[in-house]
């Protein structure tokens, strides 16, 4: 055993994501680690913080603090809830300087085998913004889908934001709109099979989107690495 | 109501007309793109541009601790060579401070270079009403003079126009065909302005830097229509924010090092104009008065707070050429003067968060902004503190502020997270048509509450 982690699932991958988040247990197992997945969690308090309701996010990220200990690693499947846990949470609660990883960036370090599942295909990844500028994890992703065989596909401008930005997404709702049918048409343009994104925000966004303009398929980090792949 | 203020629903409604015209956007797209990559191959250039920018937010940072003094030193160095200097607390004192300069010089017609500042203030309206006319000679400007627009770009204030909107614009003028090539529209424009040059009484420019220790003012263009502004008329008046001040010229030398690398990726611009005082006795050509208008409108209450940081925004334009929101909505979204990134955050500050709530929340929080920052101001983070007035102060709808409570109530402990979610599988059919259901459903499908939580799954 290489040790033991605590899996945070995220509200998104609680609630609308589930085979995502067990997609991420089962690489962290096939990594060697074993898995406590805490009963109480439920969310980091990551949607009302970036609205700037503070009070509402430390009632919420309490919940964190209740479930988590912090003298495990936690590991998410998240680029932005993760970067909430580790650069924003010790902001809103005392106390709480938790050991966080996104999963693709633990993945790797762990030196995770992977098999080829996607021998052949060619897949896009979009940098969720949070991952990419506050985390700096930009190659680890696409180093874990090339390692199962598959071919990265450039996406042109890989620095925009596909418009979810929580509230952002409801508030303006036809900028956000517009900024997904740029990432999307991205990946036409880059010939890609399908879009793989490691945060729950923007896969809801993305798939969101694509379901109702015919887009291509639009699915998790883990899932593509486990060999779920439509 | 100020130049800068803007309703709540005004932002979306703007975006949503630039985004139903395709022409526009199409425009807006390429010439952000070309200003990005452009800004991106002259920081490549520059091995040590991290230590650059670390050093330029070091001046400016520094600067601002001691704004006052260095404002005295420039305006004594200033004064000392012969200029004026006029310090305005509000737009309105900054816009009958020119008015008089104006009358006093007898003036009837005013050229113009490129100043936001003056668009700040809504200069060219109150001059008109003193009866001075003003003519803009910065060529985007000039153009949306013509067009009756207000600029959407801080540094490039046309980047919606395309060479055929200009030609159209320009043909009406001239009264026969414009051809729609930028040489063909450069030399008409030319035509047109240098009328008004020779015959202007006064001439206004904005400020790029104000140097402390020579009271030089610095301008930076393209056109060198800034040197003609300053030179030919007989008065000569700069319009400063306060902010611009930067103690040393070499310090000018650092952030000019890193301001058209930054908005245009030049390494200098083409005119670089230092103005030391009005013509002297020995010299042929220059004004024979010059006067430094310093406006504070609102800069002065953010010294020492929470917001100083956005003083030190030397105006390169950076962030807005990296928004993917600014290069869906247009700057015109943002209001009539500042926009993308630094207006969200700037206007806000300097008008009040109740006249401008709905800026700090139009933005992803990508960080693309703050990335792409000379000197660094946490643009993304300072979006965010806004956030949390806006909750804070109770400008936030009390809607939005219910719903947020109510949230977290339900969210913080498990039963009730749980009884939470079931409720939504029961309103499923509903949550499409109501609030943020509806704007989300608007345009993508509702997620899968998948039938079991993760956690029940397991």
């Amino acid at each position: 055993m290489a040790g033991r982690i605590q899996l945070f699932a995220t509200c998104l991958g609680d609630l609308f994501f589930p085979e995502a988040v067990a997609d991420a247990e089962r690489l962290l197992r096939t990594a060697g680690y074993e898995v406590d997945f805490p009963r109480k969690q439920v969310c980091c308090g990551q949607p009302a913080f970036n609205a700037g309701h503070l009070r509402a996010a430390r009632r919420v990220a309490r919940t964190f603090a209740r479930a988590f200990t912090t003298e495990l690693p936690v590991v998410v499947p998240s680029g932005s809830c993760a970067t909430m846990v580790a650069h924003y949470l010790p902001e809103l609660l005392e106390d709480a300087r938790y050991e966080a990883y996104e999963l693709s960036s633990f993945l790797e370090s762990a030196g995770v085998e992977l098999a080829r599942v996607n021998e052949g295909r060619a897949i896009a990844y979009h940098d969720s913004c949070h991952m990419l500028r506050e985390l700096g994890i930009a190659e680890p992703p696409r180093r874990l889908l090339e390692r199962t065989g598959a071919r990265v596909v450039p996406l042109p401008r890989p620095d925009l934001c596909c418009g979810f930005g929580g509230t952002f997404s409801v508030r303006q709702p036809e900028v956000s709109l517009a900024m997904a049918d740029d990432k999307l048409a991205g990946v036409r343009l880059a010939k890609a099979q399908v879009l793989v994104t490691a945060d729950p925000g923007c896969l809801m966004h993305l798939r969101g989107r694509a379901e109702r303009t015919d887009g291509p398929p639009v699915v998790h980090l883990a899932t593509a690495l486990a060999g779920g792949l439509p | 109501m100020s130049e800068l203020d803007q309703p709540r629903s005004r932002f979306r409604e703007a975006a949503r007309a630039k985004l139903a015209d395709a022409h526009t956007l199409g425009a807006l797209d390429t010439a952000t793109a070309r200003l990005y990559g452009a800004r991106a191959a002259a920081w490549g250039d520059l091995p040590e541009i991290e230590k650059l920018r670390e050093r330029a937010q070091a001046i400016r940072s520094g600067t601002m601790r001691e704004l006052d003094r260095h404002l005295d030193d420039f305006t004594q160095a200033l004064e000392a060579r012969g200029g004026h200097v006029h310090r305005c607390a509000s737009a309105e004192e900054a816009r009958e401070a020119i008015a008089r300069v104006c009358r006093d010089a007898g003036a009837r017609l005013a050229v113009k270079s490129k100043s936001m500042a003056s668009e700040e203030i809504g200069l060219n309206e109150a001059l008109e009403a003193a009866g001075v006319k003003t003519v803009e000679t910065d060529l985007g400007e000039y153009i949306l003079q013509l067009a009756g627009e207000h600029p959407v770009h801080i540094i490039a204030p046309a980047i919606e126009k395309t060479s055929q909107d200009v030609a159209d614009l320009f043909e009406r003028v001239e009264g026969r065909p414009v051809e729609a090539r930028p040489e063909a529209l450069t030399r008409s424009a030319r035509r047109q302005l240098r009328e008004a040059f020779l015959r202007a009484d006064v001439g206004i420019t904005g400020v790029n830097f104000g140097v402390a220790e020579t009271g030089s003012i610095c301008l930076v263009t393209n056109e060198g229509n800034a040197r003609l502004t300053s030179s030919l008329p007989r008065v000569h008046i700069a319009l400063m924010g306060m902010e611009r001040v930067v103690p040393t010229l070499a310090d000018l030398a650092v952030l000019l090092k890193l301001l058209a690398r930054s908005g245009t990726g030049q390494k200098l611009t083409v005119y670089t104009t230092l103005i030391s005082g009005p013509r002297r006795e020995q010299e042929v050509d220059g004004p024979e008065e010059l006067h430094v208008v310093l406006l504070d409108n609102g800069r002065s209450k953010l010294l020492g707070g929470r917001y100083q940081e956005m003083l030190n925004c030397i105006r390169c334009g950076a962030c807005l050429n990296v928004c993917p929101v600014y290069r869906k909505s247009g700057g015109g979204a943002y209001g009539p003067v500042y926009s993308g990134p630094m207006g969200a955050v700037l206007v806000p500050l300097l008008v009040g968060l109740e006249k401008a709530p709905a800026l700090p929340h139009a933005s992803s929080l990508c960080g693309a902004c703050t990335a792409a920052c000379p000197v660094k101001i946490p643009l993304h983070e300072l979006l965010l503190e806004l956030r949390r007035d806006l909750a804070e102060q109770g400008v936030a709808t009390r809607r939005e502020r219910l719903a947020f409570a109510l949230w977290s109530f339900a969210w913080s402990r498990v039963w009730s997270y749980r009884l939470s979610t079931w409720l939504a599988r029961l309103g499923r059919p509903l949550a499409g048509r109501l609030g943020p259901g509806r704007a989300w459903a608007s345009g993508r499908a509702l997620p899968q509450l998948s039938s079991r939580r993760y956690r029940d799954a397991r």
